[in-house]
Order: structure tokens, then sequence, then C-alpha cells
């Protein structure tokens, strides 16, 4: 993965808010994040993959044991020139040409993982026709109208059995000329209504390590840069919240778009420092856990771009990974 | 002997139900608009609104006024009519704190008004029983209220002290009440609500403010925004003859809020 994005904006307030509190302490040792790269296909072999990323080609070597996702297992057919993919690194990988650009330095990088045209809806349920469902993604996302195929549907109603207008949906699914098409649910969904969530007490203490599921939303050569959509960002001023977003079912600090905070990936033990670039109201709705490695407490308390999903270790068409999340806030000392 | 004990039961009876009013009256259950959890698990829509239900102020109102009415009459009377009214209030009080435990193990009885707000456990349902069991020995106690009082004997006393002791050790509101004495409960400063106009009056009355006032150069800030329980506020000033920034940190707690600040030179690039 990249380092963490460094937006101008970002920076300064870093900068500002260092000269009043001092520099932040840095991470708590853990293993470090893979890279994970997202772009578009220009070419594709057995041997070699070459991408349009970050404005400039960045090529990967190819091997047998490279995986490739496009709506489950694919093939070398799947890497059509113009498709979105995340590619995913062997660790400390070595066997091929890189040409610097995202991966910031010249270098051998082979593929590990490779998904094609991966796209995730994740929102309140709007309304439910025969094949489809239209999906309010929130504020910033818009919505959406998924199509179920008939082979996907079971999958998907066997972990949303309220497929009804008013309720959470949560499907990965793979891009397709008729708009996102669902492969298979995101998470289980919650039991209760959109509107129906159980917020802590307003009176809860803050902890300072947030537990709970890590996913990830938008696409593969999406809009948004690498960060996080966190749950809490404060709406006044130029923070970046959003007025009317539910408070989540964890107590969360607040923060705003620039942020910093500290993502480990509980089943794999990596972790990274990631900027938080969206507000992330969606995951604020739901209350839900993963069971990737045991059951994570109850809680969406981060979503992730699809570029830094991966490179935690996370599967992005698994769904989630169970997560900490530490927020970088000022460390009140003695003024 | 046994009509002391008797005797005991109907002050003790009647202090519980007086208690149970005032506490009902006087402490308000918390937020009642917010939405519980059982084992975890978001209580759905239609629990919820029974819930809402049995928090309605006006069924907590007409319940004090009940239990007041009855404390009252055991201190007045001593009619038979009252004690079996007692009795069977709290032999249905001990089925609803039995079957609460049971059905909603997240919700508190609400015995004590917004005291009782915790979940109930096995103290609330055996203190229960045992004023059950009080109220069927009070049924035979041949004086009132006041009467016992008018000519406390000894055992009566010390019944009642042995009593109230053990009724002290099964409730879980006292610890309720001496937190809730100890400090007032407010939102923390991560994850309270401050408005703008908030953070501005704050700044305004500092005197970090009174300090950099004159050298900031311009009404409209920088950049606004918050991490936990700052909230950040950059203002371009001038000072010595040179361009910098000035961003002040005000917290965002509910009360002693105070106000930090810092001098810092504008990067050209990273001046956003």
């Amino acid at each position: 993965m990249p380092s963490p994005l460094r937006d101008a904006r970002s920076d300064a307030r870093r900068r500002r808010r260092a000269a009043v509190f001092g520099a932040p302490p840095g991470l708590p040792a853990a293993e470090p994040p893979l890279r994970a790269v997202g772009g578009i296909v220009l070419d594709a072999s057995p041997h070699l993959l070459a991408l349009a990323a970050g404005g400039t080609e960045v090529r990967f070597a190819m091997s047998g044991d490279t995986g490739i996702w496009h709506g489950g297992r694919g093939g070398l057919a799947a890497l059509r020139p113009g498709r979105p993919v995340i590619v995913r690194l062997k660790e400390g990988g070595a066997g091929a040409e890189g040409t610097g650009g995202p991966l910031g330095g010249r270098g051998v990088f082979v593929a590990d993982r490779v998904w094609v045209d991966i796209r995730r809806v994740a929102g309140t349920i709007l309304a439910c026709g025969r094949d489809t469902v239209e999906v309010d993604m929130g504020a910033h996302r818009g919505r959406a109208r998924v199509v179920i195929p008939p082979h996907a549907l079971q999958r998907v109603l066997v972990r949303h059995p309220r497929l009804e207008p008013g309720y959470l949906i949560d499907v990965i699914c793979v891009g397709s000329p008729d708009g996102p098409r669902a492969v298979r649910p995101g998470t289980s969904q919650p039991g209760y209504r959109a509107d129906d969530l159980a917020a802590p007490e307003a009176t809860a203490p803050v902890p300072g390590v947030l537990r709970g599921t890590a996913t990830w939303f938008g696409e593969a050569g999406g809009e948004t840069p690498d960060g996080a959509a966190y749950p809490a960002v404060d709406s006044e001023g130029a923070a970046g919240g959003c007025a009317d977003a539910p408070s989540g079912c964890v107590p969360f600090p607040y923060l705003s778009v620039g942020s910093l905070i500290s993502v480990r990936n509980e089943c794999g033990g990596r972790a990274a420092a990631v900027p938080v670039v969206e507000c992330g109201c969606t995951a604020a709705r739901f209350c839900d856990r993963c069971v990737e490695c045991g059951a994570s407490p109850r809680g969406r308390i981060v979503e992730l771009t699809p570029v830094a999903f991966a490179g935690l270790g996370g599967e992005l068409d698994a769904g989630c990974f169970n997560a900490s999340v530490r927020p970088d806030l000022p460390v009140e000392g003695p003024w | 002997m046994v009509t002391a004990f008797q005797n005991s039961q109907v002050l003790l009876l009647a202090a519980v139900l007086l208690a149970a009013c005032a506490a009902k009256l006087t402490v308000r259950e918390p937020a009642a608009e917010a939405p519980d959890h059982v084992h975890g698990v978001p209580v759905p829509a239609g629990l919820a609104r029974l819930t809402a239900v049995r928090r309605n102020r006006g069924m907590t109102v007409g319940l004090a006024a009940g239990e007041g009415l009855l404390g009252l009459a055991l201190l007045v009377t001593s009619h038979l009519s009252v004690r079996l009214a007692t009795t069977v209030a709290f032999a249905a009080a001990t089925w609803v704190v039995g079957e609460l435990r049971v059905r909603r193990p997240d919700a508190g009885c609400g015995c004590f008004g917004g005291l009782s707000g915790k979940k109930v456990g096995r103290r609330s349902v055996l203190r229960a029983v045992l004023f059950t069991g009080a109220a069927v020995a009070s049924l035979g106690a041949p004086l009132a209220g006041l009467d016992v009082l008018r000519d406390v004997q000894s055992q009566v006393g010390l019944v009642l002290a042995v009593e109230l002791a053990l009724f002290a050790a099964l409730s879980p509101e006292l610890a309720e009440l001496v937190e809730r004495r100890r400090a007032p409960a407010e939102p923390p400063c991560e994850r309270r609500r401050s408005p703008l106009a908030e953070t501005y009056a704050t700044l305004h009355e500092s005197a970090e403010w009174a300090a950099y006032e004159n050298a900031v150069a311009s009404a409209v800030p920088l950049d606004v925004w918050r991490e936990g329980c700052r909230r950040f506020v950059v203002f371009a000033a001038r000072v010595d003859d040179r361009d910098v920034e000035i961003v002040f940190a005000v917290s965002t707690a509910g009360q002693d809020r105070d106000v930090r600040a810092a001098v810092v030179t504008p990067e050209p690039a990273a001046a956003v």
C-alpha cells in the first residue's frame, strides 16, 4: 500500500495541531501493510499485467499463484483492457518491473491477488423490484440500483432475510453493463430497521482503542483518495461531517476529514495509519460484526478504500476483517 | 416477640412504599428515547415501543401515587384490606421483576424510578420476594404504623434495623444514588456535540484571544476542524511584521473549557 495520502489540507492540519500539542506518538509495533494498487487494465498476459495507476503505467509480474477475482474465481480473460482492478502484491515481492508512480520507486512487484471490477453496495433499501434493489448509500455516495441474479439471490437471502424497504443491505458486486450485479452478501444484515439503531448512552466513555469490524467502500479507480470513512466526523466548520449522521453503536470520538487513525487488522496483525477521507455516515448505521477470525465486537468502526483494505490484508470479496482503530487524538499535556 | 416482628413489618413496608413513591416522583428515568440492547443486540422497534410505554411518565406517576397511598394507609390504619392490598401489590411486583429478569435482561425494573435503571439482577428478585413475605407476615399485625411508632419497643427497633440493613444490601439503587451524587452525568468531551457558536464564545472570552486579538488579520478563520476534545480555529495574523497563523485549540467539554494557542509560520504549499 502506498504511504498514507497526505493532501495539503491534512498536512496543514497536522502541522498546526503539532504546534499546539506536539508531535503525535507513532504507531505501536505491528506488521507493516502490504502494497496494493488500484488502476485500469492496459494490457494483460500470463506473465505480465500493465495498469494505468496514478497517471502512470505500472507493471506487475503474474504467476500461476496469482488469484484473479471477477465475480468469483476468474482467469486471465477477466483482465480486459479498460476494466478497473485492485492488485495486492506479494510480500517482499520481487520479479518484475516497476516504474515508480504509486508504488513509490523502481523495483520488482509480483501480483498476489487481483480483484477485477469489484464493487460494494451498502446502505438502506429504498425499493425492491423483481431482481433489483434500490439502495440509498448515504449523503456522499448517492443511490445505486443493484441487480441480484437468481443464482446470487439465495446466497444474499441467507444473510439478508429482510429484503424490504427500510432495512439495511450490504452486498459485494461485480460491475456489469446494467450496473452493479450482486455476487454475495458482504456481511449479515442487522436485524433492526435502519432508523432503529441502538446508540450507546450519551455519557458512555470513549475507549482509547475502538474495536469492531472494518469494511471497505467504493470501487477500483474511484474518485475518493485512499483512506478511511470514519463514522463520527464533526459536522461543524470545515471538518467535513454530515449533520444528520447517526451516532453509531460505538462511543466514537469526533474527528475531521484529514485526521489520522491507526487501523489494525486483528486477524492478520497488519496495521497502518490512514487519513479520514470521508464521513462514514453509512457505516454508522451498521451495528454488525465480522467473523473472519472469531466474532468481533459489534460496530462498523471504519470503512476503508479498497486499496487501504487490501493493503491491510483484507480480502475484498470476503467483505470485512476484525479491526481495532486508534484515533490520533491530541495529547493533553500541561500547558 | 411474634407481634413485635409483625408490627415491625408494617413499618418496613410503609417506609419502602413511601421511599419508592418519592423516588419515582423525584428521580426521572434517563433518556427514554435512547434505544436499548439485549445481549448487545439492538432491541426491535416493537419491544422498544413497549419499553416506552413502561417508561411513560404518566404511568410512573400513577404507580407512585398508588404506592404513596398504600404507605400512608399502612401508617394510619390496621384494616385488613390495606394489608391485603399491600400483599397483592408486592406479590405482583415480584412477578413483574421476575419476568423482567427473564425477558428483558437489559432493562431496569423502575422500582425506585430512575435509580432502578440497571438490569434486574437476582438481588432485586430476592428483595421483592422478601417484601412479599414481609407483607404476608404483616397481615396479622395488630397495630397501625403510627401506633407502632408512638411506642417503639427495642425488639421492633432491632428487627427493623436488621431488615433495613438487609434491604440496603439487596438494593442496587444505593450504588446508583451514590454515583449520581458523586458526578453529574455529562457526555465525555470527545463525543459531546459542541456548536461552533459555543467554541467562538469560549475563544472570545479567553486570555489567549485577548493576547492575540490585535494581531489577527481577518475575522474569517483559515480553517476550523475538530479532533476529540479540541476544536481548532486558525486565523491569519501579523506578528512582528511577519505573516503568521495563530492556531487556537478550544476545548469541547461541557464545563471549564480552556483554550490553547500557538503561532505557526505558514508554509506556502501547505497553507489551505
